[in-house]
């Protein structure tokens, strides 16, 4: 990790919990650069997890930070940027904590289009609590609860949050750090809700039940299999099948956010309440 | 003994065990296995018949449901991980309602997720068995500390005023055979059945050997999945069961009902049939409650205890033995419903009883109010994260006999 | 009041005692003759030290006596130290985590640090010596054997340390069968690898005794 982004950590509390090879450094890193780019403040910036080992990385980040339950950091972070607007809200999150115990805070967070920002560590699988399948993972792949072989088909993260509501919806790699880092500053500077999905590899629990263990060649698959939004525009669904598109998927700035929707309404209501008193004062 | 089913599950441990590469298949010998708890849990559940498992991720349980989703596909059950444990409990409800038998694994956390829809559970009569086995602290605390935490929520954890069927494991063969008496009386009594674990009790390997395998195998006469199925003896006291898609019953409501199946705002029909929620499991508190007393009638100290303090609690008795200290061990696999009488009847003989438990007194309390009336009761809580240990006892066992001495 | 009586058939209250465990194959060395003994061994992450207390324990198991094992779990098993410990007992084992190490086995210098702590006064602490170059003062019995240079020697493969260690640990303090010891490791190692860790096994089990290096008494 590169010097600077030593600001916002605690490295008195390092070394951090996660494998050698794990993809999780490299997105919290990402975000890191992102925050320190954008120039957050300490006082203003809270960053709120739940429970996995990506969701660990509050525990590294020397911002505000809520180690929250499992799938419920959305909702803290709702409550959190709705008493204090002017905060600056990310919550960072893993497939399992944020796509299925927390799937319907995500969708309803979109549907609000709270002005958050979401980072999902995507690894296909629950890394924490030894490798079960997850949301995300692909037909066929294997996880201690997919012995056989998983059946489900994965979500699409990205299309399901542009769906739901989400404003700003993107994808990057960790095979990709300058670009995850563009989007997540995107992300951070987008009014409304900002999703990112971020594909991570798990070398231990995911790697070494599908196919490789080895990090290095994990990351450059996740290169290789990569393709930009305008790429991807002109393929078929065959075509793409494998593959992971990455960039900005979804940007509308101009819906309105949630908050903002609130207070307005809030005004206006206030208004209409004190205006016969007005009237009774003349 | 069949040794078809367990030969199966082995096999299967060992595929699985192969995956965590670092663990050792856990191989079988004709004479005795080395199984660990969670898997001797799931191994119980597939000998007793059940077909249906539901469960989200957590340790210290997870191995139960990994082992159930090898297993099931190839027995012609059906295995699902869902996206949280409030929608296991209920997917297990569905299917309970359906006519299987529904049964789910977690840890303190989870447990709490499922409260809501376990009050579901009771009211509709779906026969359910819950798995928790215990980790320190509330909220996500330490998942590799053992800790008896959740005994209260076992008993009172959902809303309302209803029966509970609480056992808890000591044990690997505990794992095994109590998960068999959980399925045997949730389908009898048809309400959910919880059994508690230790993080030591799910994740130690344990010499399990066939014949214990064949000594505390219920019999298939013990179980029966007919859909519809209610035992003779209990013909008058537990309803009929929903079965979905049959005709007995065309309905079913968490609201108060009435044999009908429909909600009733009549006060009298609603009063009778909680009561008849409740009566179902106290009235046969003499088959529910399992117990086992070690030095029973000799001693002045009785040790309380249950999970893995019970086996501190046994240490601790052969240690007073060989120094002359009189103390019995009351082993309780049955929390709830209370064994008053079983309980009652030692208080009237020793002069204490000691509870040592890996949590701050909760059981110790339920034991006060049946004893106090005849006996000392102690609490020794402990909730660092570590089994009290077996001398921990004896000092205080000296202490209280020597007290007595002195005054 | 009749304890058993309660019980619905099939499902009473007994402990394992009730089973009589005829006793194999003869066991040789300095803990053979315990009833009861526990053994500890640590180690860092990675150095398959879990695999190397189920091998114990099956072993143990196939000795018809009884057997608790246990280990370091989740994030605790990940960094820094790891640890699995075994309980051997004639008779039934009541309270099932280690109390005090009778034999510790240390493959790292940190958890020889971390954990001799956890040995009786009498017990006996075997380490690494390639790994653990700064042995923790003890006052019972010390055996430095160099296992990973050893096992690289005969095999050519350091990843067969901890079958050459077993065979140490078991050659030297006899806590299960020679017999045993070897059925449980075969039933373990990856198939293919089983003529390397037969040689490993067998280097562990002939190490004479001007190999182990012993410190004190
Ligand atoms: C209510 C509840 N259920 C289950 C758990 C156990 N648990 C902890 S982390 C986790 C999964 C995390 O998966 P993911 O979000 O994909 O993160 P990863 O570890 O893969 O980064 C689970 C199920 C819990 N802490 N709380
Ligand atoms: S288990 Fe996977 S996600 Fe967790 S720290 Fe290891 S590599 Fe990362």
């Amino acid at each position: 990790m590169s010097l600077e982004i030593e600001e916002f950590l605690h490295t008195e509390r390092l070394p951090h919990i996660w494998c050698p090879g794990c993809g999780n450094g490299i997105v919290t890193a990402a975000f890191l650069r992102a925050a320190l780019d954008l120039g957050l403040k300490r006082e203003s910036t809270v960053v709120v997890s739940g429970i996995g080992c990506s969701s660990r990385a509050s525990n590294y980040i020397d911002l505000g930070t809520v180690h929250s339950i499992h799938g419920r950091a959305i909702a803290v972070a709702t409550g959190i940027k709705m008493a204090r607007p002017n905060f600056t809200v990310i919550v960072l999150t893993g497939d399992g904590d944020g796509a299925a115990i927390g799937g319907n805070h995500l969708i309803h967070a979109c549907r609000r289009n709270i002005d958050l920002t979401c980072v999902l560590f995507n690894n296909q699988i629950y890394g924490m609590t030894g490798g079960q399948l997850s949301p995300t993972m692909e037909v066929g792949g294997r996880a201690t609860t997919a012995p056989h072989g998983h059946v489900e088909p994965p979500f699409d993260l990205c299309r399901l949050t542009e769906a739901a509501g989400a404003s700003f919806v993107a994808r990057g790699t960790a095979g990709h750090i300058r670009q995850l880092e563009k989007l997540i500053k995107k992300g951070i500077a987008h009014p409304g809700f900002a999703f990112i999905e971020a594909v991570v590899p798990c070398p231990t629990e995911y790697g070494r039940r599908n196919g490789t263990a080895n990090a290095p060649r994990m990351l450059d698959d996740e290169r290789t299999r990569s393709i930009s939004k305008a790429k991807a525009a002109g393929l078929s669904r065959q075509e793409l099948a494998g593959k992971i598109v990455t960039g900005i998927l979804h940007e509308d700035t101009t819906a309105p956010e949630f908050l903002q929707a609130y207070t307005a309404d809030a005004r206006a209501q206030a208004e209409e309440a004190s205006a016969p008193a007005a009237k009774e004062q003349k | 003994m069949d040794n078809r089913s367990t030969s199966a599950v082995l096999d299967s441990v060992a595929a699985m065990e192969l995956w965590h590469s670092h663990l050792l298949r856990e191989k079988i010998d004709q004479s005795s296995l080395l199984v660990q708890g969670n898997r001797a849990c799931a191994l119980g559940a597939l000998d007793a018949g059940v077909r249906f498992f539901a469960g989200y991720p957590i340790t210290p349980s997870s191995e139960i449901m990994e082992a159930m989703a090898y297993e099931l596909p190839r027995v012609g059950g059906v295995f699902v991980q869902m996206e949280d444990e409030i929608a296991s409990i209920c997917a297990c409800i569905g299917a309970s309602l359906s006519g299987w038998l529904g049964m789910t694994a977690t840890s303190g956390p989870g447990f709490s997720l499922m409260q809501e829809a376990i009050g579901y559970a009771i009211m509709v009569e779906a026969p359910l068995v819950i798995v928790d086995v215990m980790r320190e602290g509330p909220s996500t605390g330490r998942v590799s500390a053992p800790s008896q935490g959740d005994v209260m929520q076992a008993r009172w954890g959902t809303h309302g005023d209803h029966p509970a069927i609480v056992l808890a494991a000591s044990n690997v063969a505990d794992m095994y055979r109590l998960t068999m008496a959980a399925v045997r009386f949730a389908q009898r009594f048809r309400t959910p059945v919880t059994l508690l674990a230790d993080e030591v009790v799910g994740h130690m390997r344990e010499s399990f050997s066939p014949e214990l395998v064949g000594r505390y195998r219920l019999t298939s006469g013990d179980f029966d999945f007919t859909p519809g199925y209610v035992h003779p003896d209990l013909a008058r006291e537990v309803h009929p069961p929903h079965i979905l898609g049959s005709e007995a019953h065309p309905h079913v409501t968490g609201c108060t009902h009435d044999e009908t199946g429909f909600p009733t705002n009549d006060a009298k029909k609603s009063e009778r049939f909680l009561h008849e929620l409740y009566d179902k499991v106290t009235n046969h508190r003499d088959e529910l409650c399992l117990y086992d007393v070690k030095n029973e009638g000799k001693g002045r100290v009785c040790v309380v205890a249950y999970g893995s303090c019970a086996r501190s609690a046994r240490a601790a008795w052969r240690l007073a033995e060989l120094e002359g200290l009189p103390v019995e061990v009351l082993h309780l696999y049955t929390l709830f419903p209370l064994p008053i009488e079983v309980i009652q009847t030692v208080a009237r003989r020793v002069e204490f009883m000691l509870i040592p438990e890996l949590n701050l007194g909760q059981y110790a309390r339920e034991v006060r109010k049946l004893a106090e009336n005849w006996t000392t009761v102690i609490s020794m809580g402990k909730i660092d994260g570590t089994l009290i240990t077996p001398r921990e006892i004896l000092d205080q066992v000296t202490r209280l006999i020597g007290k007595y001495e002195s005054v | 009041m009749n304890p058993s009586a309660n019980a619905p058939q099939g499902v009473r209250a007994a402990g394992p005692e009730e089973t009589e465990t005829p006793r194999v194959s003869a066991r040789v060395g300095l803990l053979a003759d315990r009833d009861f003994v526990e053994v500890r061994f640590c180690g860092s992450g990675g150095q398959g030290l879990l695999l190397m207390g189920l091998i114990l324990a099956v072993a143990a198991n196939h000795d018809h006596r009884c057997v608790v094992q246990t280990e370091s779990y989740g994030p605790e098993a990940r960094g820094g130290h790891s640890r699995s410990d075994v309980i051997i007992s004639d008779t039934a084992i009541d309270y099932p985590t280690l109390d005090s190490a009778d034999l510790l086995v240390a493959l790292s210098q940190e958890a020889a640090d971390g954990y001799t702590r956890s040995l009786r006064r009498e017990g006996i602490l075997m380490y690494d010596s390639g790994k653990v170059t700064n042995p923790p003062s003890f006052p019972g019995m010390t055996i430095g054997v160099p296992f990973t240079r050893l096992a690289t020697e005969e095999t050519g493969r350091p990843q067969t340390t901890n079958v050459l260690t077993l065979g140490a640990v078991v050659g030297i303090t006899g806590v299960v069968s020679v017999e045993s010891l070897t059925k449980a490791v075969m039933e373990a190692v990856p198939a293919g690898t089983t003529e390397v860790n037969a040689r490993a096994l067998a280097r562990g089990l002939a190490l004479d005794y001007a190999e182990w290096m012993v410190d004190s008494c």
